[in-house]
């Protein structure tokens, strides 16, 4: 059966996915069960975006985080979010230089290429703005002086479901800028069960071999763009935003963009050199839940009841 | 003026002369062709000096002049059909050859218009409407780009858009042919041409008639009101010839008019309706012997007559024939009745021009006294001569030799080999020799029936002769002794190997001459109902609807409240049912329609893929074509565009769909076969 109606497909072998199918099946074998959370948090890193992951203590949040920075060869930091963090704890701060008497710029832990903001929900309104400023800026004004942030830039944050106490809930304009939202959850039957065989993975997580590394993230980051994406699909993309809106909280044009870049990212992960609507309805409550209640969890369900109204093309 | 305007308009130009290039003298259409050449040269190239100077206003103007004075010494009349034709033709092409600015253009479109009906002078049959079509189309498309010269729209769109405009206006085009009040008469009343006659004349001499059979065109159709006659009864009376110069017959000037008279012992009446193809004579025909005058055609379809309107349209001459008020020149319908008999009765005495002879024919005057002094009476001569041409060796023939001074006898005596004409003229001559008055009648025998009518063809063209014997004029028809065939089967069964018969005269060629045959009905019946459709057809049409000749004013007010009600429709169409759909969305709803058919439909929220694979656990006999079908889809809808890969997967998918389609009903088929026996077996399981 000659097929002509595939001719004009790139060959999958052009796709560079190979490596981050790699890259998934390892971070896999840390945090075993998951692939499909694994999968939302490459494609939020291919669509340049950030991540922000909710759930309850103990899941595997910071475990993830540490192997994804380890697998993706990037350096990476972490901060630990507390109530008294002060905002030069995030950015940096300008010491006084005696010896030459002018002020020198300490950089803070967010010139790195990925961030772990552990528990982001304790730290007070300000330190929680200044880290959100430099993710959506990518850079850093710190006494009238500007100092770009790494190019790769990319914030892991986790958050503790806000009913618990002592959380300062981020607010909806802030959660934006997040592009993904995540919950982990708890492990099923099977996984556990090889969890507790195996012990805690954290120490594992930090000795994971890098798979990728700056450059060939930078070349996977740029096919995303050139990923097609044809009418039919933008027009179902058009049709959940607008359908968000008419049933409540809406979704912003950003968002929208948003869902663009992560569609195609996830396309590529599915070594595709084009979106399908699947794609779409993939990426979209991990893209929307977060947006449109303030609450993963409960977004999670609301963007799959729209889901369910859109009529697929 | 731009190249698009100025090529659609050559493209007008062209398809509207197209047609009247084959009766036009060759330096018009030659001409008018040049124009537009030039013109358009000019336009590509317009630095040549010399092309201006032609093209320039006062040139052209000029040349028209000039084909006006030529054209009239070219038909040696200047008022008539022809030649305002041919001077229209021209002045086209020189308004195209001058043509500068748009309002120009609207004006050569509106004698475009006008040249186009013209063609309708000289043909109105099916071919000739379908001749215009494409002119119709071109002229419309011309006027919406000169409309708006600037439109970006493609040309087949521009076309597609203009022939749905046309189409849309048909029903009302048809409302008002139906509607629009007729003139009475023909509705071209021009002044006559002379125009070369076919078909009979009024003359003739050795071969004339011989040179009619080669001729398979359509002399006349005939719907008869019962059972057609027997063939050897179809006498169709044409033109008398009663004075001879020796050589050549020609008809009688000093005929008078009379009415039918009634023989005792005739037969029953046959009516029917003739359609006369025009032969710009003044003759009718008729079955010998006309009963009626001919009359306009006042029956409608159903066959029941309507005494609202009838007009004679001829009289009748005491030599038997039927003359038209006017030169026919257009198709005519008449109603004719006539009882079918060989005696004619007469009035009056014959004159004296049926008995003369001149010439030298002696050795034929000879023979007949010798033969009328052993006859007892008049009518035993008559049986002699006739069998005479049967015993001695005569043939029939459509190529006889040519004779020379003394005709009838070379005839009679050397030759012995002649067509109709030869036997009518001698016989007749042999009539006269013995003092018995005698004519000749041409006209036409035979026919063929083509499912409810009969054609008459040139070529059943035939001269018999009649004698005036006992007080009534009796036929004779001497090539029923040579060939006798010829009268009851026709002309190829007596000629049978002679290649000259023409093809549609002959009984055996098979599908070409069914298919014929055919085409021939469909012209009868456009015929009929189109182009016959007068004033009289629309009284019956109003009758029919039950009102009696509505007044101008309620005939405005249909029409305004028709084409209301169709342009309401028109616009209130495209919303119900035309949904612009793309070319993959028309394809993909076609399939999940033949899945629908099978009880199997897509949910909201389901994907195409999804969908399919859902179909293929469904239906495993059939997963390969599903799967194969979802992987085109998905190329189609969402991979990146390819230039030459939309038409070529499409055209595969629709294979594919229907294939399927195939696929599936076999299985379902399958399944009700598996599922009879099975029925029990469950009925008894359920029960247990």
């Amino acid at each position: 059966m000659n097929q002509p109606a595939t001719a004009g497909v790139t060959p999958l072998d052009t796709v560079p996915s190979a490596l981050l199918i790699d890259a998934i099946n390892q971070l896999e074998s840390v945090l075993m069960g998951k692939r499909e959370q694994i999968v939302m948090a490459v494609a939020c890193l291919l669509g340049r975006g950030h991540l922000l992951i909710e759930d309850v203590p103990g899941v595997g949040k910071t475990t993830l985080a540490h192997a994804l920075g380890a697998t993706l060869g990037l350096d990476w930091t972490r901060v630990q979010f507390t109530s008294d963090l002060l905002p030069a704890d995030v950015v940096g701060v300008s010491i006084f230089n005696t010896q030459d008497n002018s002020f020198h710029f300490q950089r803070g832990p967010v010139f790195t290429s990925i961030m772990l903001a552990d528990e982001i929900n304790r730290a007070p309104p300000r330190a929680q703005s200044a880290l959100l400023e430099a993710m959506e800026e990518r850079q850093v004004t710190v006494d009238g002086a500007t100092y770009p942030l790494n190019d790769e830039f990319f914030v892991i944050a986790t958050q503790n479901p806000t009913d618990q106490l002592g959380a300062f809930p981020l607010p909806e304009s802030q959660l934006d800028r997040f592009l993904v939202g995540l919950e982990i959850g708890y492990p099923d039957a099977v996984s556990e069960r090889a969890l507790l065989e195996q012990g805690d993975k954290r120490n594992k997580a930090s000795h994971l071999k890098a798979i990728l590394n700056e450059r060939e993230l930078r070349r996977l980051r740029h096919y995303c763009e050139d990923v097609h994406l044809s009418g039919p699909v933008l027009d179902y993309i058009q049709t959940l935003l607008n359908t968000t809106r008419t049933s409540g909280a809406g979704l912003s044009p950003r968002a929208g963009l948003n869902l663009v870049r992560l569609s195609k990212a996830y396309a590529v992960i599915a070594q595709r050199d084009h979106v399908l609507p699947e794609d779409v309805r993939a990426v979209f409550p991990a893209l929307a839940g977060h947006r449109l209640t303030g609450q993963v969890k409960s977004g999670h369900k609301l963007a799959r009841e729209i889901l369910e109204q859109v009529v697929m093309p | 003026m731009d190249a698009r305007t100025l090529a659609a308009l050559a493209a007008v130009l062209f398809l509207v002369q197209f047609p009247h290039i084959f009766h036009l003298p060759v330096w018009v259409s030659i001409l008018g062709c040049t124009l537009i050449g030039l013109r358009l040269w000019h336009h590509y190239r317009p630095d040549i000096k010399l092309l201006r100077l032609v093209l320039s206003p006062i040139t052209v103007t000029l040349i028209a002049a000039s084909t006006a004075i030529l054209l009239r010494f070219d038909f040696g009349y200047s008022f008539g059909r022809d030649p305002s034709v041919a001077f229209l033709f021209v002045l086209v092409a020189a308004k195209f050859a001058e043509i500068r600015r748009a309002s120009d253009a609207t004006l050569l479109l509106c004698l475009a218009a006008f040249l186009l009906l013209t063609q309708y002078f000289y043909s109105q049959t099916i071919l000739a409407a379908i001749f215009t079509l494409p002119a119709i189309v071109a002229l419309a498309f011309a006027l919406s780009i000169l409309r708006d010269s600037k439109n970006p729209a493609k040309n087949t769109q521009q076309v597609k858009l203009v022939s749905k405009l046309l189409l849309h206006g048909l029903p009302l085009a048809a409302l008002l042919f139906f509607i629009f009040p007729r003139l009475p008469g023909p509705l071209w009343s021009l002044p006559e041409d002379a125009m070369a006659t076919t078909g009979l004349s009024d003359s003739m001499s050795p071969g004339s008639i011989g040179s009619l059979s080669q001729s398979a065109a359509v002399a006349f159709r005939v719907e008869f009101d019962g059972e057609p006659p027997r063939a050897n009864q179809l006498y169709w009376r044409g033109p008398v010839l009663t004075e001879f110069d020796g050589r050549n017959w020609n008809t009688s000037k000093s005929a008078v008019e009379t009415l039918p008279q009634h023989l005792p012992d005739m037969g029953d009446l046959v009516s029917y309706t003739v359609m006369l193809q025009p032969h710009k004579q003044r003759w009718l025909f008729a079955l010998d012997a006309a009963m009626s005058l001919p009359q306009s055609d006042s029956t409608n379809i159903d066959g029941q007559a309507i005494h609202t309107s009838t007009r004679l349209l001829g009289r009748l001459m005491g030599d038997g024939q039927l003359i038209a008020n006017k030169p026919v020149s257009h198709v005519l319908r008449y109603r004719q009745s006539s009882v079918l008999s060989d005696k004619m009765a007469s009035s009056k005495a014959p004159a004296d021009n049926t008995l003369y002879l001149p010439g030298k024919n002696p050795r034929t005057i000879e023979f007949a006294r010798k033969l009328r002094s052993s006859s007892t009476s008049d009518l035993d001569y008559a049986q002699k001569v006739l069998r005479n041409f049967n015993r001695d060796l005569f043939r029939y023939t459509l190529q006889p030799q040519i004779l020379g001074d003394a005709p009838v006898d070379e005839f009679l005596f050397q030759t012995k080999a002649g067509f109709c004409e030869h036997y009518a003229a001698a016989f007749v001559v042999l009539m006269r020799a013995a003092d018995i008055p005698a004519r000749v009648v041409t006209g036409y025998l035979g026919g063929e029936m083509n499912g409810d009518y009969m054609i008459v063809r040139q070529a059943d063209a035939h001269a018999w002769a009649e004698a005036y014997i006992g007080g009534v004029w009796q036929r004779f028809d001497p090539t029923g002794y040579v060939a006798p065939s010829r009268v009851e089967q026709g002309l190829s069964a007596a000629l049978p190997n002679e290649t000259a018969v023409p093809g549609l005269a002959r009984y055996d060629s098979g599908w070409l001459r069914s298919a014929q045959l055919r085409w021939d009905a469909m012209n009868h019946h456009w015929q009929r109902l189109v182009v016959n459709f007068d004033n009289d057809s629309q009284d019956k049409f109003w009758d029919r609807l039950g009102l009696l000749n509505p007044s101008l004013v309620q005939l405005m007010l249909i029409v305004i409240a028709l084409s209301l009600a169709w342009s309401m429709f028109i616009l209130g169409m495209p919303s119900v049912s035309n949904r612009n759909l793309s070319p993959n969305e028309k394809l993909w709803n076609r399939l999940c329609r033949l899945l629908h058919s099978y009880h199997f439909t897509r949910l909201r929220n389901e994907s195409a893929s999804e969908f399919l694979q859902r179909a293929a656990l469904r239906w495993p006999t059939q997963k390969e074509r599903l799967i194969r079908l979802d992987k085109d889809f998905t190329a189609l809808r969402f991979h990146r565009p390819n230039n030459d890969l939309p038409t070529v997967a499409r055209k595969h998918i629709q294979k594919e769909i229907v294939l399927l389609g195939c696929g599936l009903s076999v299985s379902r088929f399958h399944r009700m076969l598996r599922r009879q026996p099975k029925a029990g077996s469950i009925d008894s399981t359920s029960k247990a």
